[in-house]
């Protein structure tokens, strides 16, 4: 006999499934579904968002029919079950919200497309129904080997930096996931900012999204994995749904001064949360333009890579620290051309070079101070007198600085030649500067 | 007057465009049956829609149909989800002839190209919607109401209903 783990494709909303149920007094109801939820090999799950015709008929008649079709051979599946209970909490209701509250906030829905309930049925029976369908695709790779190689290859990298390259890497090559990127979160703000990226044509480094902002941001919000293998489908779904919805209720994007590097039109998405000892750090996700990329093995890579990246950057940036805080004055480099006009905004500890925006928040305090530094004649620096310093207002605990410190020294490579930080060892580095500097604090932006 | 002369002309027209068909009925148990339909026609000025289902995929369903008379029909457009819900208690059936395979080639090309612009490739829609002539079975019936159904608050609302 079939088992529902056995037709895991079916599940994965590439291709709308559709319920019917019956009233006590004999009629049918057929409705469609943007997605059935597998839950383990007896139980699935249904969302339920509206008190509906189906809503009604299960709670007085249990039984249910639904008809999956297979996205890879168009094979037709029934699945005939019984409604069990609603849940409203627990791990499957979680995980269904965070995939709704994902897919909702691509169209701005995340605050009016909630999720009331996670249905659950148990499947008596699993029914093939015959047809003509193509045969099953070649066996994918399995993409264990390829996590063992990155395991390994993250054991042996002494910087947090070299691991998030090293993590890329074997995304791209050894998994073929050719648009990744990695965030990491500021606890203070709640907004996650992009520290590493790989395939898309601009680094992107910077740019922040909020918590609760798209895939990634329900991800870490609500930590846990979030898939989506066919974003047309399911945006479609819920754009259908926005129509019905008063627009007033509808809230409007947060613009970011860096552009967001992710795709323009991704068919498939995967955010997984970067997490260690139960705290949220940030988020690797990848996403591709064509549908179904990421399946259900993918998603265990991606998430087993995630945890090593977790555990690795909780214990470097605790590591960080060199023993010295104030390194001796070492002599700044000459400079030559026109001045650099460096512009500081307390209020948010934002900095632009030359009225052109380069960063905000923590690591523009971290810049500011470096550059004060550099202008009374020192150019060598350690983490500890970073994380002494209350000015530049890091968090006593998880502050975080070794990916801050990644940030800004990608960010000021991306910006231009004139402002570079090289690390001269564990916990220290220096600021390079080729221009003159002419600093100015402003009070207001 | 039917159920289909009430409703506006806009969604007469969305039927009649390229939306994916599923029907439902129930036996005396009150569990439901299910199926994709291979093809829909829908005939205003006579107040009629047809449904085209293959006997091999749906044998219970048209057995519940039979036996009970009611039956449920959802119409949806993929791109939009714009649906309506289709409910009948009265129905004739025949098994489909010659004359009727223009209407499930017409049917099949057109959506075929439809669902590819949305859910993926040809080959696998095609698979979807594979029938073979003989095996399909003809449901024609004059719908008693029809509702909105695209996703969303309105859903379930009533739409028209016969009088």
């Amino acid at each position: 006999m079939t088992r529902l783990s056995e037709i895991r494709r079916c599940f994965e909303g590439a291709i709308a499934s559709v319920v019917a149920t019956c009233s006590p007094d004999g009629k049918p109801n057929v409705v469609n579904l943007s997605q059935v939820y597998f839950v383990d090999d007896q139980h699935v799950a249904l969302s339920f968002q509206f008190f509906g015709k189906t809503r009604q008929n299960i709670l007085a008649n249990p039984h249910a029919v639904v008809l999956l079709i297979d996205p890879k051979t168009g094979a037709y599946w029934r699945l005939h079950m019984r409604y069990l209970r609603t849940d409203a909490s627990g791990a499957v209701f979680e995980r269904m919200k965070a995939q709704l509250a994902g897919i909702a906030s691509h169209t701005g829905m995340q605050d009016v497309f909630k999720l009331q309930g996670a249905d659950i049925y148990r499947v008596n029976e699993i029914e093939p129904v015959v047809g003509d369908p193509l045969p099953e695709p070649p066996v994918k790779a399995n993409p264990l080997g390829s996590v063992r190689v990155c395991g390994e290859r993250l054991s042996n990298c002494s910087s947090l930096e070299e691991a998030f390259n090293c993590a890329l890497q074997i995304l791209a090559g050894d998994l073929d996931f050719k648009h990744a990127m990695i965030l990491m979160l500021d606890h203070a703000t709640q907004r996650l900012y992009v520290v590493a990226s790989s395939g898309y044509s601009s680094s992107g480094v910077g740019s922040e999204i909020e918590v609760g902002q798209g895939v990634i941001g329900v991800s870490v919000r609500e930590n846990t994995p979030i898939r989506i293998g066919h974003m047309t489908n399911a945006s479609s779904y819920s754009q259908a749904i926005r129509t019905t919805i008063n627009p007033a209720a509808i809230g409007t994007d947060d613009m970011t001064e860096i552009p967001y590097p992710g795709l323009a039109s991704p068919h498939s998405q995967l955010a997984v949360p970067i997490a260690s000892g139960g705290l949220v750090l940030g988020a690797l996700f990848v996403e591709s333009q064509y549908p179904l990329r990421f399946g259900f093995e993918e998603e265990d890579a991606i998430v087993a890579i995630a945890a090593h990246l977790g555990s690795l950057a909780r214990w470097m940036d605790a590591g960080s620290d060199s023993r010295d805080a104030h390194l001796p004055a070492a002599a700044v480099q000459a400079t030559s051309g026109a001045p650099l006009s460096v512009r500081h905004f307390s209020a948010n500890d934002s900095v632009f070079v030359d009225q052109k925006y380069l960063i905000k928040g923590v690591a523009g305090a971290i810049i500011w101070k470096l550059l004060n530094e550099y202008s009374a004649g020192r150019n060598e620096f350690s983490n500890r007198e970073l994380r002494l310093d209350p000015g530049i207002g890091l968090p006593y605990l998880d502050d975080n600085l070794e990916t801050r410190l990644i940030l800004l020294r990608r960010r000021l490579e991306d910006f231009g030649p004139d402002l570079r930080i090289e690390k001269l060892g564990r916990g220290r580095f220096r600021l390079s500067v080729t221009r003159p500097i002419s600093l100015l604090e402003a009070a207001t932006a | 007057m039917g159920a289909l002369s009430n409703v506006s002309p806009t969604v007469v027209d969305m039927m009649r465009r390229c939306v994916e068909v599923h029907v439902s009925s129930c036996n005396e148990r009150l569990v439901p049956s299910l199926m994709r339909a291979m093809a829909i026609r829908v005939d205003q000025a006579a107040d009629s829609v047809t449904v085209y289902l293959a006997k091999r995929q749906a044998d219970q369903l048209l057995h519940d149909i039979h036996n009970c008379g009611q039956l449920a029909v959802i119409v949806c457009e993929p791109i939009t989800w714009r649906s309506v819900q289709i409910k009948a208690s009265s129905v004739t059936m025949r098994v489909a002839s010659e004359t009727d395979r223009a209407v499930l080639e017409d049917y099949r090309v057109a959506l075929e190209r439809e669902i590819a612009r949305v859910r993926g490739p040809v080959p696998v829609v095609r698979a979807i919607l594979a029938y073979q002539l003989s095996d399909i079975v003809l449901v024609e019936f004059e719908p008693d109401e029809i509702f909105e159904q695209s996703p969303g608050a309105n859903a379930g609302k009533l739409m028209a209903i016969r009088q």
